[in-house]
Formats: C-alpha cells, sequence, structure tokens
C-alpha cells in the first residue's frame, strides 16, 4: 500500500472514526483504524463491534492495499503536522508496519492484519429510504434524552422507529419509565412495512454528532440486526437492540382536560430557581395549580423552603402535582415556542406537554408523590 | 584481684545462658538428639510450661553404660566423626546441650543402647552425677528434665506465661516434625495433647496434617534441582497471604532455619504478586551438600550461611516463581470458600419503600422478550477459564466452566495481562537511562558504602550508575529514566539496607516493576465498562497465556471458581 494525502482532509475523516475507539481494549485489534486504499481514495474504519463508522477521503493511490494502524496514535501524529502537510502512508516489505511520512518526519507505527478486522457492514439490508439530514436529527433530538440508561430493561436503552400506519408516519419514541418522548415525520418513500426497530442510545448520539451542521440527504437501510446510516462520505453500520419495545400507546394518556398553558422561559427559570433547595436526588418541585396562576413550591427539611409563582392561562379547579425537577427542565427545553401547553389529569397520573409550535411531538411525564 | 579459672558448673551455666533461652529450647536440643540417634517414635511430655517437667523420650540407637557420663561431660558428642567441621550431616555437633541443661535442672536420662538387654540411669543434681544404676527401658533414651533454671534464678524470672511458653515448644516440636516426615511425633501437656503424627508418613501428608488442608488446598507445590542441591516443598498461592511470615517454614538438611536469606529470597519471589507486608505461608526444604552449608554460625543453629549465597537465593527465587507463574489457573479455595458461604447465608431484605417521596412510573408492559442469539450459541467449554455468559454490572465476568463457573473481576484481570505485557516489553527494550547534570552525592556510613559498591556492575546494568566517594559516600552519576521522579538519596539507602542484609538488592527492579503496574493501570479496562461477549473472551484466553493471571498486582485474587459440586451443595442437591 502506498498512497498520498492531505492533512486537513485525513484529520477531519479520522477524528469521525476515532471517537468509537475505546481507549482500553480487551481485544488488541479494536484499538485500530483499518486504512484501505482503493481506486481514488483511502477509506477508514473503526469500530468497537456494536457501532462502525467508515469515511472515504480522498487520495492519490500509488499502491492499493489495506492495513490497521492504532487509532489515537495516528490521530495525534496527523493533528500534530502542520497544516497544509501532504502526508504519504506506505506499507513495504514488512506487513507489520505502516510507516508515515510527511516532509522531514518519519513513523513507523506497528500494524495487525486487516484480515482479523471485524466486519460489521456486510450482510443483507431489506429496506432503504432517504430523507433529510435536519430530519432524521429532529427525531433524535426531541427523543433521545428520554433515553434509559438502567441495563435491565435494555430494550429501552434506545429509539424506537417505526411506521405509523394511520397518517403515515416514520415516528421515534424513547421512554425510561418515568417520562416519555415522541416525535414523528412523513414516512420516507422506501420505508413502508419496515420493521420497528430500536437504534442503541451510543449509536444515535455519535450519529448527532457526526452529522452536526450537515444539510445534505441521508440513506438509510435496516436490516432485522442493523441498521446503515450513509451522508456522503461517511457510512455508520450499527447493530440493532436484540428486543421487543413495549407498547406504549397505552400509557400516553387521551383524555386529560385540565390544560395549562405557561410561559416557557419563565416556567423553566423558576423550576430551576425553586430546585436550587430541593434534595439532590428527588429534586422533587410541586406544583399548585390555581386560577390564572401556578405557584411551584419546593420543600426540603435540611434546607428549608421555597415558592415562586407566575401567571398562566389555567381556568379548572385548583389541584397539585409534584414532578422531578430536571425531567421538567428536560421537557422544557425541547419546547421551541413561546408557551408551553400541559394536559393533567390527577396528582397520581401521567401528564402531557406538547410545544404548541410543533404538533409533530409530545412527552409524557409521570408525577412524584410528594 | 586475682585470676581464677572458673567451675566446670559455672562454666556449663554460662553455656547454658546461650544454648537455653527458654524451656523450648531444651526441648528441641533433647528431640534434635533423639533424631540423631536415628528414632523413628519421639515423645514430648511438657509440664507446667517446662519449668516443672521435660521428658523426652526415643526409640533410637541408645548408649552404652560407659559412654552416659561422658555424654554429660562438656564438649563431648558422639556425632563428629573427625574433628573438621566441614562435613556436618547431624542436626547437633557442638556437644554443649546436655551438660548445659543438667547444669540448670534436677537432670536424669536412661538408656539402652540398642541390642544390649539392660538399661541404665544416671541422674544429675547440683553437678553432682550418680553412678549409672540399673532401670527399666524399651531400646533408646529418656531423659526427665524437672525443675529447669533452678539453678539460673535471674532466667527463671524473665520466662514468659506457662501457656506462651508451651506454645513456643509444641512449635519447635511442629517445625521438626514437618521436616522428619518419617518420625512419629507426640507432645503432651497435663491439660491436653498437642501433636500426635504417625511415623512412616509421605511429606506431602505430613505438611497437610501440619499445616491444615486449607493451606494445601491454596499451596503449590516445589520442586527445583540444582547442580549438587535440591529445593523441594509447597508455597501458598499469594492470595493465601498473611500478614506476617509465621507461617513460613524453611529448612536445610532437615534443620528448621530462621534465615534472612531465605527470608529475602522468599520476598523476592512473590515481589510481583504481593504488595509489602503481606507474606505467604510456605514449607521449604533445602537439601544440599554438607561442605556447601555452615550451621556454625549461632549456638541456637537457626542461621546458615550457604558457601554461594546469591546463586542459592537466585535459586529459592526460580523454585518459587515456576509454580507461581503457571499457577494462573489454579483458583483461591479459600476465597470460593469464603464465597459460597456468602451465598448461602444470603437472606432476603424486603425491599423498602420511601413513604414521602417517590417517583411515580409509567405502566409501560413488559414485553416478551426473545433469547439472543449471542449468549446462547456458545460452543462447549474446552478451556480452562470456560466461555463467558454474562456481564455483571459492568465488573465482573461470569464463565461457565467444564464443571462449574468463574466470577472474573475485569479490571484486576486486565490489569495483570496488561502488567505483563508492559514488563516484557521493558525487558526486551533495555533500560533507558538518565545522566545527572549534578551528580548527587549520598552519604553513608561506611559499611553500606563497601555494600553497595561490591554491585556496581549489576546496578549499572539496571541503569544506575554510581561510584564510591571516598569511604562514607557515593557518588550517583546516571538513574534509570523511569525513576527520574525518584529520592535518589532514599533508593540508595534502601539497595545499600538491602545488600547488607541479603547480600542483594531488588529494590531498582521493583521500583521499576511499581511504575509499570501504575501505568498497567491507566491502560486497563476498568469496571463501569460494558464488554461484549467476544470481548470477555478475548480476556479469558489472555488469562490462560498470562503467568501469575490469578492475582492482580496488589495481590488480590483476578477470579474465583464455584464448582457444580458445591452450588449443589448450596441447593441441598447432594
Amino acid at each position: 500500500m502506498r498512497v498520498t494525502l492531505e492533512k486537513s482532509a485525513f484529520l477531519k475523516a479520522l477524528n469521525h472514526v476515532q471517537s468509537v475507539v475505546e481507549r482500553r481494549n480487551t481485544i488488541p485489534i479494536l484499538s485500530n483504524v483499518m486504512i484501505h486504499a482503493k481506486g481514488g481514495e483511502v477509506k477508514l474504519t473503526a469500530t468497537d463491534l456494536d457501532l462502525e463508522i467508515v469515511e472515504s477521503v480522498a487520495a492519490d493511490v500509488a499502491q492499493e492495499g489495506a492495513a490497521t494502524v492504532p487509532a489515537h496514535m495516528v490521530y495525534d501524529i496527523v493533528r500534530k503536522l502542520p497544516d497544509g502537510a501532504q502526508l504519504e502512508l506506505n506499507q513495504a516489505g514488512d506487513k507489520g508496519r505502516v510507516a508515515i511520512v510527511a516532509g522531514r518526519s518519519r513513523f513507523a507505527l506497528q500494524a495487525l492484519p486487516p484480515e482479523d478486522f471485524p466486519d460489521l457492514s456486510s450482510g443483507e439490508f431489506g429496506n432503504t429510504f432517504t430523507l433529510a439530514s435536519t430530519e432524521l436529527r429532529f427525531l433524535i433530538e426531541r427523543t433521545r434524552f428520554a433515553i434509559s440508561t438502567e441495563e435491565t430493561r435494555y430494550y429501552l436503552n434506545g429509539i424506537y422507529f417505526h411506521e405509523v400506519k394511520l397518517g403515515n408516519h416514520l415516528r421515534a419514541v424513547a421512554t425510561d419509565g418515568h417520562r416519555l418522548a415522541q416525535s414523528q415525520m412523513a414516512l420516507p418513500a422506501g420505508a413502508q412495512d419496515m420493521p420497528g426497530i430500536i437504534v442503541p442510545r451510543k449509536t444515535v448520539l455519535e450519529l448527532v454528532k457526526l452529522l452536526e451542521g450537515d444539510d445534505g440527504e441521508v440513506e438509510v437501510s435496516i436490516s432485522s440486526q442493523k441498521i446503515r446510516f450513509k451522508a456522503g462520505k461517511l457510512v455508520l453500520t450499527s447493530k440493532l437492540i436484540d428486543g421487543t419495545f413495549p407498547d406504549y400507546e397505552r400509557v400516553i394518556p387521551r383524555g386529560n382536560d385540565k390544560i395549562l398553558v405557561a410561559d416557557a422561559k419563565q416556567f423553566a427559570e423558576a423550576v430551576d430557581r425553586v430546585s436550587t433547595i430541593s434534595f439532590e436526588k428527588s429534586r422533587a418541585v410541586k406544583l399548585a395549580l390555581g386560577e390564572g396562576k401556578l405557584t411551584m413550591v419546593v420543600n426540603n427539611p435540611d434546607s428549608g423552603s421555597a415558592e415562586e409563582e407566575i401567571q398562566v392561562a389555567y381556568d379548572r379547579e385548583p389541584m397539585e402535582i409534584g414532578f422531578n425537577s430536571r425531567y421538567l427542565l428536560d421537557v422544557a427545553s425541547q419546547v421551541k415556542a413561546e408557551t408551553m401547553r400541559f394536559e393533567f389529569n390527577d396528582a397520581g397520573s401521567p401528564t402531557v406537554v406538547r410545544d404548541p409550535k410543533d404538533e409533530h411531538s409530545l412527552f409524557v411525564l409521570m408525577p412524584m408523590r410528594v | 584481684m586475682r585470676i581464677r579459672k572458673l567451675s566446670e558448673g559455672t562454666i556449663n551455666r554460662i553455656a547454658a545462658g546461650e544454648v537455653l533461652e527458654r524451656p523450648a529450647s531444651a526441648v528441641k536440643e533433647l528431640v534434635e538428639n533423639a533424631i540423631d540417634a536415628g528414632a523413628t517414635q519421639i515423645d514430648v511430655v511438657f509440664r507446667g510450661g517446662g519449668k516443672s517437667l521435660i521428658r523426652v523420650t526415643d526409640n533410637g540407637c541408645g548408649m552404652e553404660k560407659d559412654d552416659m557420663h561422658l555424654a554429660l561431660q562438656r564438649h563431648a558428642t558422639s556425632k563428629l566423626q573427625d574433628d573438621a567441621l566441614i562435613n556436618i550431616s547431624t542436626l547437633g555437633f557442638r556437644g554443649e546441650a546436655l551438660p548445659s541443661i543438667a547444669s540448670v535442672s534436677r537432670f536424669s536420662m536412661t538408656s539402652r543402647s540398642r541390642g544390649m538387654p539392660d538399661a541404665f540411669e544416671v541422674s544429675v543434681e547440683a553437678g553432682h552425677f550418680s553412678k549409672p544404676v540399673p532401670a527399666r527401658l524399651h531400646e533408646g533414651t529418656e531423659i526427665t528434665v524437672r525443675d529447669l533454671f533452678y539453678a539460673t534464678p535471674a532466667r527463671l524470672k524473665f520466662l514468659k506465661s506457662d501457656r506462651s511458653e508451651t506454645t513456643e515448644a509444641v512449635d519447635v516440636v511442629r517445625r521438626l516434625a514437618l521436616a522428619h516426615a518419617g518420625i512419629g511425633f507426640t507432645v503432651v501437656t497435663e491439660e491436653r495433647q498437642w501433636l500426635n503424627t504417625p511415623a512412616n508418613e509421605s511429606p506431602r501428608a505430613r505438611v497437610s496434617r501440619l499445616l491444615g488442608p486449607e493451606f494445601m488446598a491454596n499451596a503449590l507445590q516445589i520442586n527445583y534441582v540444582g547442580e549438587d542441591f535440591s529445593i523441594d516443598g509447597f508455597a501458598s498461592l499469594p492470595t493465601y497471604a498473611r500478614g506476617n511470615g509465621a507461617q513460613q517454614f524453611a529448612f536445610v538438611n532437615g534443620r528448621p532455619v530462621r534465615d534472612k536469606l531465605i527470608a529475602g529470597a522468599i520476598k523476592g519471589a512473590y515481589s510481583d504478586v504481593l504488595p509489602p507486608g503481606r507474606f505467604p505461608a510456605l514449607v521449604m526444604f533445602i537439601d544440599c551438600a554438607a561442605d556447601r552449608v555452615d550451621v556454625n554460625v549461632h549456638p541456637a543453629k537457626t542461621e546458615v550461611r550457604f558457601r554461594e549465597a546469591s546463586q542459592m537465593r537466585s535459586a529459592i527465587i526460580a523454585a518459587i516463581r515456576a509454580p507461581l507463574a503457571t499457577a494462573g489457573a489454579k483458583p483461591d479455595a479459600r476465597k470460593s470458600l469464603s464465597a459460597l458461604r456468602a451465598f448461602s447465608q444470603t437472606t432476603w431484605q424486603p425491599l423498602s419503600f420511601s413513604p414521602h417521596i417517590a417517583q411515580t412510573v409509567l405502566d409501560l408492559p413488559m414485553p416478551v422478550q426473545g433469547f439472543s442469539e449471542e449468549a446462547t450459541a456458545q460452543p462447549a467449554f474446552d478451556y480452562p477459564m470456560g466461555m463467558a455468559r454474562a456481564q455483571l454490572h459492568d465488573a465482573f465476568i461470569v464463565a461457565q466452566t467444564a464443571n462449574g463457573f468463574m466470577l472474573v473481576d475485569q479490571h484486576a484481570a486486565h490489569e495483570r495481562i496488561v502488567y505483563e505485557r508492559l514488563k516484557a516489553e521493558s525487558a526486551t527494550g533495555g533500560v533507558q537511562v538518565q545522566p545527572l547534570l549534578v551528580p548527587q552525592v549520598v552519604e553513608m556510613d561506611a559499611v553500606s558504602v563497601a555494600a553497595i559498591a561490591s554491585l556496581q556492575d549489576e546496578l549499572a546494568n539496571l541503569g544506575l550508575k554510581l561510584e564510591t566517594f571516598g569511604e562514607t559516600a557515593v557518588l550517583v552519576r546516571e538513574i534509570p529514566a523511569a525513576l527520574s521522579k525518584a529520592n535518589i538519596g532514599a533508593l540508595v539507602k534502601a539497595i545499600a539496607d538491602d545488600v547488607a542484609e541479603q547480600g542483594q538488592s531488588q529494590w531498582v527492579q521493583e521500583r521499576m516493576n511499581h511504575i509499570l503496574a501504575t501505568m498497567a493501570c491507566h491502560y486497563s479496562v476498568r469496571a463501569g465498562r460494558s464488554l461484549r461477549i467476544d470481548e470477555m473472551n478475548a480476556l479469558l484466553r489472555e488469562m490462560e497465556r498470562t503467568p501469575n493471571a490469578g492475582q492482580c498486582n496488589h495481590g488480590r485474587p483476578t477470579f474465583i471458581a464455584l464448582n457444580m459440586k458445591d452450588i449443589e451443595r448450596l441447593f441441598g442437591r447432594t
């Protein structure tokens, strides 16, 4: 293998792929990035066995070939090269070494055989469809905060993407059992009859990072065990969570009729202020609903109490309900409109929160007993 | 004042002060005599902490009637054939014990020489020997010591409680019994029998009887054959270590010794797998040609000198390290047992709910989940460490083996693997040396300077280059780069202390290993990292290949094994 490439392009691609490489590995080759030179480009691959990122960089390929080298080390070397440098990668007789030459710098890195590198991207992908990168990011950003990190219910450790026949939607749902977030978009062509899939948390976080600022299109392919995202020069393949997502629609209340509309910013700031004195762990804040006003109360036997009142639109009978302040703030941060809309039933039942400007999303919160 | 020669009685009492420190010393001398006499059964009776009665009876070769008086003379012995002190093959040889004991006690000795029809008794009191009178005894010798130390009241005052004198005496016999598995021993006091070992036991059975089956279950066999010496015995796994060296029994040609060289070598052998302050349990028999070792160092003969000390030291280290390195897959039996005990004591605590503040939960139905292919489709268990089945709390790996399961601490296990790899790398990479801009003068006493100068070349190979600077200082010119942050003065002094004590020093090596261990900790998988099945299996396979994989760098176990039989017992199935 012998190729010449430009520093900044190589660095950008390396930066993308090396982020999945763990610092400490029990399988040595997982610390490496595979460099595959073919045609007019170099393809970089890195994986943690659940997630694989491939990115191509244009290069001047003098001799085709493949090798794997320590990912973090290559990244650090390339990062420290002067801007605009041209660098040459080459592997000659010794298959155990890869040389990097840039200007007067020469490095020889230990290489492991590319045949041993795990391959995640192979296999049949049944459904393939295309959607705008911004749309995909929207679905993920609206829901990812509710993904569970608790591992006994591993089927909640991701976002559930599925087709909704009624209204023809592609819907994303995440829940940790305390709250639920749902968002949807028009079903893209090609996604009809796709299976419902659970995309792991790490994959969606990585995807959002890689697609940041991108306004192109993303091609999504799905098999029963994997999902693949293609965006420009970048291909991300991930295993899916092997599980069944619960029948979440049952827990979304349909008949909550106590409607409260508050100024979103005012609400969030007030919650944030009063929760300052609440317990670190439970962070319970009590909402007292009265005509035209909402009072937020926090009582902490160890440190004192706090209370703040804001003006709201509410005209039903008074009620009191407690929430984890963290959950209230998470939801409030999702609201893009100036106001946010709460739909209550009673102090022990789920409450629905909506963004008046976003008819595609809804959030469900379970109260706390206070 | 005129100078006069001391009387024979006084001389004997002075000698007794050296040889007979406490009742246990008398027991030791008498039992050693019995062993030297070729006895196969030795019985010890011990009363009143040894102050009222010590009686040692053996079935050895006995003494002729005419020799009995001579035996009680100072420097009279049957054990040195010619007067050369080179080939000492018996435990005793100084000819001091009997007259010393006899001079400070009411003493009587009965003996019947092998093949003779009659036994005779001689008694000694206040320096007066009785004539041999006929007595009754089987073949052998019986020595009865009453009122020990009555003639030296000062010594009597300094004895400890009866209880601790008894313990000490039993320990003396126990040590001798360890080394002489062919001989039967009993020790009886007024309250109970302390020791009873049948004659003609195998060494393994004897060690197991005296140190307990738990030691045996956690011990590795030592077997090392040198040019004209051999080292045998049993060394405990590092995880079985104790807080002191009381469980270390070393013998040179059947003689119990407490020797600095040997203790230092044992410490060196375990230096990589035990933290300072932990001591392995160990029984070690060193057999060598009598002329390789000088036992005439100390009246009580607990110290010895080897002719080629450093060779012996490295042989001991090699003898212990060989089984330790391959013991990777031998789990600590004690840990498994205590794990089992913990399991069987488990009782359920009812889950508690806070009545006041509680987060309510969405009433999500629990969907029926399919089986993951990965976890179920695993082949047989041809591997000692088994196949990974699951990870608990992102910290422990559960592996199923052919006859039970393993619980592996992922961080401890990986740390050892990385550490061994780093050590191998640093061994092949050579030592990086940092010359000092200003050579450092370390002031020490002349003895330490001489000691450290004798190792100059060896230390230079490790990257520590120094030279003597006058008689009471050394000048350090270069240090290993890895130790560039070390306190050079302290380092050099520690080395000098080691050399003075053991003729050797592992300090530089140990400090470098310590630094590698810190790096290993940094580069290994921590608790809290979730591992995939493939990664867990890779770790298990690597453990099987790595020396010392049974414990992490701090001597903690990396895994415990539970076998099916124990698990079944937990459920009352056997």
